[in-house]
């Protein structure tokens, strides 16, 4: 009953919660600005997420390329009556798929970097529930950005799931045309012998014929 | 001059671990993409030559491999079990089925070719 206060001091009262509030507030922005540059100064904390995020992106520029890349291949292809530029097309084509295959292979780099970060994710979420250092808001904070991080590196290492998947797939349909087109090549080729073979056949014909003039223009003497 | 000739052998060190890093990883590579069915379970294990791969994620997997030819194998119950020869090409990929029901497990290649021994290759 002594903290009740009644007549000008009740007016203070305002003053005095507005004055807490704000100190409570500047405690805050001091121990978020605290808790940054110790999120900041773990390299090895964050550096795993921030390394496969970067090379995500730059796996995403390259794929936009390569979309790019494959429509105008298949318009030179369409416009191609010469088949072994088109098989050279389509082998270049495949280089520049298996290039990113590569990256995005269970045994590639940037996977090998997304089960690094999605593992570290993880660890340092386990590892904050358990911490005593940090004051509760800290420690929500703190798990806060982590949960955020894990499941942003889920969803990138599920993208990434996926665009293993259509590589591999688009990597397959260029092989089969380009084994379609080996086939076709076979075909000419088989077709030129054929033409050869006919060829041939009349060059021989026309020789037998003019041997058989020869042999008819013979005649013996007396005959 | 210690610390001189310590750096010198640091430096000689990472020189070997670069270099050697560069030969352990193949130019030529071709991909290998191993489906089971029904999916495997994580725990099955799975080797390309003699490396244990990682445990596959929904029973799939795409890997970069050297070019040649590969087996791929499982564990059995007297040691490892060859499961089939799989013919990697560069820039290809080769897709390989592994029925995980049957005992053993058996490979079905999405395209095979005869092999020098009378037997079935998978090829991509």
């Amino acid at each position: 009953m002594k903290n009740l206060k009644f007549g000008p001091a009740a007016l203070e009262r305002p003053v005095v919660q507005r004055a807490l509030a704000l100190a409570f507030v500047l405690l805050l922005l001091v121990s978020i600005a605290a808790v940054r540059p110790a999120f900041a100064a773990g390299p090895d904390a964050i550096t795993p997420v921030e390394d496969f995020s970067k090379e995500l992106d730059k796996l995403k520029k390259s794929f936009g390329d390569l979309g790019r890349k494959i429509d105008e291949s298949t318009k030179a292809i369409e416009g191609y009556s010469d088949v072994e530029k088109a098989r050279k097309e389509i082998e270049d084509l495949r280089g520049a798929v298996a290039a990113l295959l590569d990256a995005v292979a269970d045994n590639g780099g940037l996977a090998t970097l997304g089960d690094k970060a999605l593992g570290r994710a993880r660890e340092k979420l386990k590892e904050l529930e358990q911490d005593t250092r940090f004051k509760p808001e800290e420690r929500a904070f703190l798990v806060e950005q982590w949960r955020k991080l894990r499941d942003d590196t889920e969803r990138a290492t599920q993208e990434l799931g996926g665009a293993r998947t259509r590589f591999a797939e688009l990597l397959r349909t260029l092989q089969a045309n380009e084994d379609f087109i080996d086939e076709l090549v076979q075909i000419r080729q088989a077709q030129k012998v054929i033409e050869v073979i006919h060829q041939l056949t009349r060059d021989i014909r026309g020789a037998s014929d003019q041997l058989q003039r020869l042999i008819g223009a013979i005649k013996p003497p007396g005959a | 001059m210690a610390a001189i000739a310590t750096r010198l052998a640091a430096a000689a060190v990472a020189l070997t671990a670069l270099i050697a890093l560069g030969a352990c990883t193949p130019k030529e590579a071709g991909y290998v993409e191993i489906r089971t069915v029904p999916v495997a379970n994580p725990a099955t294990a799975f080797y390309l030559d003699s490396v244990k791969l990682e445990p596959l994620k929904n029973g799939t997997a795409v890997l970069r491999q050297g070019i040649g030819t590969t087996k791929l194998a499982t564990d059995g119950t007297g040691g490892k079990l060859a499961l089939c020869d799989i013919v990697v090409r560069k820039h290809r990929i080769t897709t390989v089925t592994i029925s995980v029901l049957e005992r053993p497990p058996r490979c079905m290649c999405r395209n095979s070719a005869p092999d020098g021994s009378g037997g079935r290759s998978c090829v991509g």
